[in-house]
């Protein structure tokens, strides 16, 4: 059997590296323009230098794909490589291309990435993510074989990507930037942290309380439904009236607009996976434990907090990074109201029409959730581990 | 439950005007408290046809792929479906919305896609663990009885999973009807206009119009969904 699978072609691998064959050779690769406000001219890979760049991205794509062919470890490690590479030399290319397309005369020039190199990324991304699955890496290897890349690509965007459309947005507001990702990280922190609170306040209260279960459940299920936009608008009315009224509360900086809506509405779309998760964490944990742990003579007390609490503990965590991914999400929302945080790159690039600044706002709300689900996942495989010895 | 809220929906859309009294306290200083750029009627009509052709595609590719690589022809597929709906789920809705808009232009068509992209992964994650959660004995049983591979897709699979199925589908609507009406920024029109045009302006009565109809259309959809999924789910 397993002789057998290694000899037969890995169709996955041959179908997401020909689809990116064709994109990378079909589709425009970048866009040049001589300022922000003109479109800008698109060209294929072939157009930069000759296609003499383009050829050193397709070789080792045909590589990989001879190497799928007749899959086994070996070759499937040297895949693993191949695609490592490509990925790392992707920003050399963009660089090839702004050294050859873009005018150093012109200060404002900019340079586009195009629709075949984001497909080139997605795609082998995906690849990798095959790769991983095949050879049965641990995540952290997965994570470690992408630091070469991230490398690269600090390198490129350091020295030689100064025209890329994405480095000159950020150029132009890169303190901006640094403050939106601290304010974005500080509304998620201050939300997830209070929902923490209240949630393992609540699941509390609702095991000694049946009534409380259910009617908990329900409202929290109900704030659920309503969508993010619709609840941040709903808050603006009554926290302006209350601001509005109550002295103390206007001179904390509470209003109907920016973080008071905000963190509100962010705390009532925790609660219910918090409360969810502790709860269900808390009821979950072998009777035959707690028996036991009474058995010895621990009191009430001591049972719940060295014994109950510590086996719940992993799936409290996944609790939190359930929240903590979603808020990450839900505050780009947020700076519809004024909250600010990444999501204004995104609504004011939507407004400008400026395409890179929008994608200035998304890639590191992306690149949060991605970190955070990562890190979160770690921290309760790691405690479940720990545990179970 | 669904008969309410629809009704409440219907009479919240049709009548807005006649709350104008009511809105006029919100904003007493404004000079119009009724957005009036569009009907409301229009505006819930177009929200509901947007999440409706998404949500349909989404459902039509969603357990359509998810079929697929649970058939031993589409097998080497399903570690890497299965890992991209998961990572996927990770990628905020907004973030997905706005990296739509500049590969596909402004407009209803790239909110459609996203939508669609966006609402596949519940409905993929959902149709693979309902298919899967299968006891392997009465895939066993159904074979021995000489059904045909469809067969046992159409006469075992799929009834047996219909309910894991339907509530990834009711999560994908949930979260669709929440991300279209952020698509009102990206230049659809739907009932987050109101919202953002109010929110632009500072003219709460707008905003509070938008978002009670918005809310309404959720909570309507999902009751809807919890009515009718314990009906569907034994058979």
């Amino acid at each position: 059997m397993a002789a057998e699978r290694h000899a037969s072609p890995n169709w996955v691998l041959l179908s997401l590296m020909l689809a990116g064959l064709l994109a990378w050779l079909s589709l425009d690769a970048v866009s040049v323009a001589p300022n922000r406000i003109v479109a800008g001219a698109p060209h294929r890979a072939y157009e930069v230098m000759g296609g003499w760049p383009m050829l050193l991205v397709t070789l080792p794509m045909l590589g990989v794909m001879a190497l799928a062919w007749r899959p086994d470890s070996r070759r499937l490690r040297l895949a693993v490589a191949l695609v490592v590479a490509l990925l790392a030399a992707l920003p050399l290319w963009l660089a090839a291309a702004v050294w050859a397309l873009v005018d150093p005369s012109l200060p404002q020039a900019r340079l586009g990435i195009g629709a075949s190199v984001w497909l080139l990324l997605f795609l082998w991304l995906l690849v990798l993510l095959e790769l991983r699955t095949r050879l049965g890496l641990a995540r952290w290897q997965g994570w470690a074989l992408l630091l070469p890349v991230l490398a690269a690509w600090w390198l490129a965007l350091a020295h030689w990507l100064e025209p890329l459309a994405l480095n000159r947005e950020y150029q132009g507001r890169s303190d901006q930037f640094v403050a939106a990702i601290g304010y974005h990280l500080a509304l998620v922190g201050a939300a997830v942290g209070a929902s923490l609170l209240l949630g393992v306040a609540l699941a509390l209260a609702m095991r000694r309380h049946a009534g409380l279960q259910r009617a908990g459940f329900a409202v929290l299920n109900f704030l659920q439904t309503i969508p993010s936009l619709a609840l941040f608008g709903l808050l603006l009315a009554p926290l302006a009236w209350l601001s509005a009224r109550v002295e103390w509360l206007s001179a904390l900086g509470v209003s109907g607009i920016g973080w008071a809506p905000a963190w509100l509405a962010l705390v009532a779309y925790s609660l219910l996976p918090m409360v969810r998760n502790t709860f269900v964490a808390l009821e979950g944990v072998d009777a035959g434990v707690l028996e036991s742990a009474r058995g010895m003579g621990m009191s009430r007390q001591q049972v719940f907090w060295q014994v109950r609490l510590p086996l719940a503990l992993p799936v409290i965590l996944e609790g939190v990074r359930i929240t903590t991914v979603q808020a990450i999400g839900l505050t780009a929302v947020a700076a519809l109201i004024g909250a600010g945080g990444l999501g204004t790159f995104i609504f004011q690039g939507l407004g400008q029409a400026a395409m890179d600044l929008v994608l200035l706002g998304a890639l590191p709300i992306i690149a949060l959730a991605l970190l955070a689900d990562a890190l979160f996942g770690a921290l309760a495989d790691g405690l479940r581990h720990g545990g179970a010895r | 439950m669904p008969l309410l809220w629809l009704g409440l929906l219907l009479a919240a859309t049709l009548g807005m005007e006649q709350l104008e009294g009511v809105l006029r306290l919100i904003e007493p200083d404004s000079r119009e408290v009724i957005y009036r750029r569009d009907t409301f009627l229009a505006l819930l009509v177009q929200h509901v046809m947007v999440v409706l052709v998404a949500s349909l595609l989404a459902v039509a590719i969603g357990v359509g792929a998810a079929i697929a690589v649970t058939r031993p022809a589409g097998r080497d597929f399903r570690p890497l479906v299965g890992q991209l709906a998961s990572i996927g789920q990770t990628f905020p809705p907004v973030a997905v919305l706005a990296l739509a808009v500049p590969v596909l232009g402004f407009g209803t068509l790239p909110i459609i896609m996203a939508l669609l992209l966006y609402g596949l992964l519940p409905i993929v994650r959902n149709t693979l663990a309902g298919i899967e959660g299968i006891d392997p004995a009465v895939h066993e049983a159904a074979r021995g009885m000489g059904m045909t591979g469809v067969q046992v897709l159409r006469q075992v699979e799929l009834p047996l999973a219909a309910p894991v199925i339907l509530a990834g589908i009711r999560t994908s609507v949930t979260i669709n009807i929440a991300t279209a009406a952020i698509g009102a920024t990206v230049g659809a029109s739907n009932l987050g206009d109101p919202i953002i045009s109010g929110i632009v302006n500072g003219n709460t009565a707008y905003v509070v119009q938008g978002a009670v109809l918005i809310g309404l259309l959720a909570i309507s959809v999902d009751s809807l969904f919890e009515r009718f999924m314990p009906r569907l789910a034994p058979r």
